[in-house]
């Protein structure tokens, strides 16, 4: 039974690791990268908790009704997070491209205009 | 029900004007691009002001596609749960977004963007964000309101220190949505419920350790929305650099739906489990409200870019507002709602005012701007009322806001907080007066500079000489309208009986799960405003001197000196806010930390 909390710990580990990233990074594109990694641990989360022990995939054209299946709800969870993660990441990078344009540095460090 | 069925439309008019907008820009070209936008928003307003009315004494609950809960408590469909306090939030949302759409008139004429859309998008995502009845559509709406805030907030892609204030405000503001998501995913496991009725009525009084997460995970993700300190680096950044018009909804709504959020689910979910710790939760809360209240008023002060002044100012109340909502008690809540709108309508019409001072003199440092605005005397006097209401000196409904909070902490024997209200008041009004009297009426030596400071912003408008009618126009509206909300009947009696209702878990369970319809309980007489309005005079009084003694300091003696450090702030704070998104990841995970250790020693 102990192996039914591992999932968990993963999804806090990675959480920990991409935060980790996200602190240390000299470069921006790697921080975007990082921050991709914080969100696979909500993956690793939902996963957990929409899982069945012998469930199969709840599609119940072919299956008999009755049939243990895993937790339908969590994919729609997941692949909200997935569609809006994709925008943020995608907004980020492109605001990475800009800065690389303009302040011709992509390195954090560098790009600390507004402070104070 | 006639308001039943208008309770989706302002989510969906907003988005089907975007698409269109999106769609066909580009041949009907700006002009039409903005009066749908308007057109659209102003539409906002009028079902947003019809679904207050019916609120105002009842609670509706709409659900899509019809599925509400058939038997059992079970509920499979998602549902708009509106009541008097989410459709105020509308409305001012409807309302920020007209004036700021409006300002916008004149702004960005000759670049191609996607401005319209994003701000419709915007406003659509808010207005979901206040009706709606379930955690994740919570989230989605949460992330939907993010994701074009950040897009609006670097929209001047031709310089850089947008880019980076946008790319700050994303990371955090993202970090803090996947711990929201984990802490939905965590409820969800335990109740196999996503609808705060129904998940509230599930847990009933259960608390552990996996609940506390919950509320920890879900807390941090909203006050980092809300710029609690220390998750608070981001707004600065992000609301110095963003075009004027975004400005105005950052402070004067998505800040306080932060605060809104944490309100509601700590209302309708975990008020069971929590019920035996209520006093220290609300003494957490109250801490927090506190540091987030001083820090910020320091740091306002301490500014001398004029949009990043009024960040910081929206920062400190902030904490003032999650006083209003920590203090738990039905009289503080009504205050933190009254104190919400109105503070969201002077805020908004101060940020119009600092976007008009940028279309004229092309700067936005307070030395750089030194006795520029001579001649600009309308634009003064909205920096001098709005000044007055940040002070909640005047007849303001922040005034009420203030009375209604300072009394609710009164009634839990933390009347110390009202001298917070003061000190707050004082230094964010002060530098607000400080700055207008130097820029407008030249008064005294040009003020100190800072890294912020001498940033230039790019220009958003064509030169002109004069003050466009439909720039100040809004701005006046927005601050003139700051004090006509207090003339509203029975505003403060009203607002305690909703929030009666808004704290009422097992009622708002039933409202939802069985399809009751809630009605306000019985108005009580309000108390009297007399303390309140002793205090206020005193604020407006000590602001105004404060200011005077900063910009006369010279001429007036040693004495004054301190002014000239308040001035120019602690250099290790200064540091701290180091505009590097790494530092700010560090902060929030270590205001996770503490935050979550606090919850274990006091709420177990």
């Amino acid at each position: 039974m102990i192996f039914a909390h591992v999932p968990y710990f993963v999804a806090g580990w990675i959480f920990l690791w991409g935060l980790y990233g996200i602190v240390t990074s000299k470069n921006l594109v790697h921080q975007v990268i990082c921050l991709t990694v914080v969100q696979t641990s909500t993956y690793i989360l939902l996963l957990a908790i929409g899982f069945k022990t012998g469930g199969t995939a709840p599609v119940f054209a072919d299956i008999p009704v009755g049939t243990v299946v895993v937790d339908p709800l969590v994919q729609a969870l997941m692949l909200t997070d997935v569609v809006v993660e994709a925008t943020v990441m995608a907004l980020l990078l492109s605001m990475v491209v800009k800065a690389n344009e303009l302040a011709g540095t992509i390195d954090p460090e560098e790009l600390k205009i507004m402070q104070g | 029900m006639t308001i039943t069925a208008l309770i989706p439309l302002p989510v969906a008019i907003p988005l089907i004007a975007a698409a269109f907008i999106a769609l066909t820009g580009s041949w009907l070209g700006r002009r039409v691009s903005d009066s749908v936008a308007i057109a659209s928003a102003g539409t906002n307003l009028v079902l947003t002001l019809l679904i207050l009315r019916g609120t105002w004494s009842h609670t509706y609950v709409y659900w899509f596609g019809n599925w509400w809960p058939r038997s059992n408590n079970v509920v499979l469909g998602i549902c708009f749960s509106v009541d008097a306090i989410g459709a105020a939030l509308a409305v001012l949302v409807s309302l920020l977004t007209t004036a700021a759409l409006i300002f916008s008139w004149r702004i960005f004429e000759d670049t191609e963007n996607h401005f319209q859309p994003l701000m419709l998008i915007f406003m659509a995502a808010m207005c979901g964000f206040s009706f709606t009845g379930d955690l994740f559509n919570l989230f989605v709406f949460f992330e939907l309101m993010s994701v074009s805030a950040f897009a609006l907030c670097g929209l001047k892609t031709l310089e850089p220190a947008p880019l980076q204030g946008a790319f700050n405000f994303a990371v955090v503001n993202t970090i803090g949505a996947f711990m929201i998501l984990m802490g939905i995913s965590l409820l969800y496991a335990r109740t196999g419920a996503l609808n705060f009725a129904q998940v509230g009525h599930s847990l009933g009084s259960q608390s552990d350790a996996l609940v506390l997460v919950a509320f920890l995970l879900i807390c941090v993700g909203y006050l980092a929305k809300s710029a609690i300190v220390p998750f608070h680096f981001w707004l600065a950044d992000a609301h110095a650099v963003a075009p004027t018009p975004v400005c105005v909804l950052f402070s004067g709504i998505m800040i306080e739906l932060g605060i809104y959020a944490v309100a509601r689910i700590y209302w309708t979910i975990f008020q069971g489990p929590l019920a035996a710790h209520a006093s220290e939760m609300r003494n957490i809360l109250l801490v927090m409200a506190t540091i987030t209240a001083v820090l910020g008023g320091f740091m306002c002060y301490a500014e001398h870019h004029l949009k990043r002044l009024l960040a910081f100012s929206t920062i400190s109340h902030a904490g003032l507002m999650l006083a209003g909502v920590g203090i738990l008690t039905s009289k503080a809540l009504a205050g933190f709602v009254i104190y919400v709108f109105s503070h969201g309508l002077i805020k908004g019409g101060l940020f119009l005012c600092a976007g008009i001072v940028l279309h004229r003199l092309h700067k936005i440092g307070e030395h750089h701007l030194h006795g520029r605005g001579r001649g600009m005397w309308f634009t003064a006097a909205l920096f001098i009322i709005g000044a007055l209401g940040l002070a909640t000196c005047g007849p303001f409904g922040t005034l009420l806001g203030e009375s209604m909070i300072s009394d609710g902490a009164k009634q839990v024997h933390q009347g110390w907080f009202a001298y917070i209200f003061m000190f707050v008041e004082t230094l964010t009004a002060a530098a607000v007066l400080r700055a207008t009297f130097r820029i407008f009426f030249g008064w005294g030596k040009p003020a100190p500079t800072d890294k912020s400071s001498r940033i230039d912003e790019g220009p958003e408008t064509k030169p002109e000489g004069v003050t466009p009618v439909l720039m100040f126009v809004p701005a006046a509206a927005l601050i003139l309208l700051g004090i006509c909300i207090t003339g509203v009947p029975q505003l403060r009696s009203a607002g305690r009986a909703n929030a009666e209702l808004f704290m009422d878990q097992p009622r708002y369970a039933s409202s939802v799960l069985n399809n009751v319809q809630l009605a306000a309980p019985e108005e009580k007489k309000p108390e009297s405003l007399t303390p309140s309005i002793i205090r206020c005079l005193a604020t407006g009084l000590l602001a105004l001197l404060l200011a005077l003694a900063t910009v006369f300091r010279n001429r007036l003696g040693t004495a004054l000196k301190f002014t000239r450090s308040l001035e120019l702030g602690n250099s290790l704070v200064r540091k701290v806010h180091s505009g590097h998104p790494g530092d700010y990841v560090a902060w929030l995970a270590f205001g996770t930390a503490l935050l979550g250790g606090m919850f274990f020693w006091f709420l177990r």
